[in-house]
């Protein structure tokens, strides 16, 4: 009963897990980008703290401490390199930058957007 | 059985990444629960006597919305939207630390990552962001072998983790186990008490070192922007131009503002 409880909550860290994974293989923005790989660490912390109950233990949680610490800081570093990004290119597209693809692989080409949005969404602007 | 379920994870993922109208999101979400449920009843066992609200039921709900948040958040065309979902998925996993007994951890989850973390996105996403709905948003790339990596890669956690009770213990694993063992260790009532005396016993030299990750974090987060901006100063203002390389297409010709 105890094994049935632990899997049923690594099941659920495993597809955040794998949805953090496509997010981040599919996406083109690069800050959902990002946020694709904190829904991974996310789903790592989750599997951490079902295995510190489950041991009895508590090393789990504390590791899962260190996890939110290390993301706040990559949160931070990054978000900062892609600000730098964006004011070099003007826009936060990934594919802008396929110039630093390895050699003998062949360039990403758009494909034609379906539909065009009905009006255009006011964002807030800083 | 297991291949349905992937087959239909993959449709479901196939159809719901961008770019993609509403009715083929609307499929692609119906899809994917379908294809949920059916992962759930193969091949998930329910653990005690069946109640109408009982732990386990509410553990089901909980985690079921966190990974739907997820999904809504990855597959969302508006990388607002997107930030606004991941901040329903962070709830969720503060719910679930909740259930496992873990609440310091639920509360600095819900303060730090939702608090914290997602404001500094949405401070980004308002700072960098162009009027409108960009093109590059609107779609995905490598669309069919990310859902198909997905929905392989769920079904075979799925079915891995569903022998877990088959396997041995483990030599090394000395904890007991049990209700009260757990109540006198991890689920005791003073719970910050004990992992306080945890944390700073056992891994004093990790929470240093984390504080000085910390502050190397900050340090190098000033030093980008702050040499960033004086290269600017340096060069007048004007940036030479860079070698984009772009390849033609709708998104760099809203970039450009020229056809190709």
């Amino acid at each position: 009963m105890d094994e049935a409880k632990l899997m049923n909550f690594l099941v659920v860290g495993a597809m955040l897990f794998t949805l953090g994974m496509v997010g981040f293989l599919s996406r083109r923005n690069m800050i959902i980008m990002f946020l694709s790989v904190e829904m991974m660490l996310q789903a790592v912390a989750i599997n951490l703290v079902a295995f510190s109950w489950y041991h009895n233990n508590w090393n789990g949680q504390i590791f899962t401490i260190f996890v939110i610490t290390v993301a706040a800081c990559e949160a931070a570093i990054s978000l900062g390199l892609v600000m730098m990004l964006y004011h070099r290119s003007g826009s936060l597209d990934v594919t802008v930058w396929q110039n630093a693809r390895e050699s003998g692989v062949g360039a990403y080409v758009d494909e034609e957007i379906p539909f065009v949005d009905a009006e255009p969404i006011e964002f807030p602007h800083l | 059985m297991l291949l349905l379920s992937v087959l239909l994870v993959f449709a479901g993922l196939y159809l719901m990444l961008p770019p993609r109208g509403q009715a083929a999101r609307v499929i692609g979400a119906a899809l994917n629960g379908l294809a949920l449920a059916l992962l759930v009843t193969q091949f998930i066992r329910p653990d005690g006597p069946v109640e109408i609200i009982s732990e386990s039921n509410v553990f089901w709900i909980i985690g079921v919305a966190t990974v739907g948040c997820g999904l809504a958040a990855v597959t969302s065309q508006n990388p607002v939207y997107s930030a606004l979902w991941f901040g329903l998925t962070l709830l969720g996993t503060a719910g679930l630390f909740l259930l496992i007994g873990a609440q310091f951890l639920a509360a600095a989850t819900v303060v730090v990552y939702a608090g914290a973390i997602l404001v500094t996105f949405l401070f980004v996403l308002m700072l960098a962001t162009a009027n409108g709905s960009a093109p590059h948003d609107r779609l995905s790339w490598e669309r069919e072998i990310s859902a198909a990596v997905g929905a392989v890669i769920i079904g075979v956690l799925a079915v891995s983790l569903a022998k877990i009770d088959k396997a041995p213990p483990l030599a090394i694993d000395s904890t007991p186990k049990g209700g009260e063992a757990r109540q006198q260790e991890i689920l005791h009532p003073a719970h910050l008490a004990r992992m306080g005396r945890e944390l700073f016993s056992t891994h004093l030299v990790a929470v240093e070192a984390a504080g000085m990750l910390l502050f190397v974090g900050l340090v190098g987060a000033a030093a980008i922007v702050a040499h960033g901006r004086a290269r600017d100063r340096d060069i007048g203002g004007a940036l030479p131009p860079v070698e984009l390389n772009l390849a033609p297409g709708r998104a760099t010709a809203a970039l450009t503002g020229k056809e190709t």
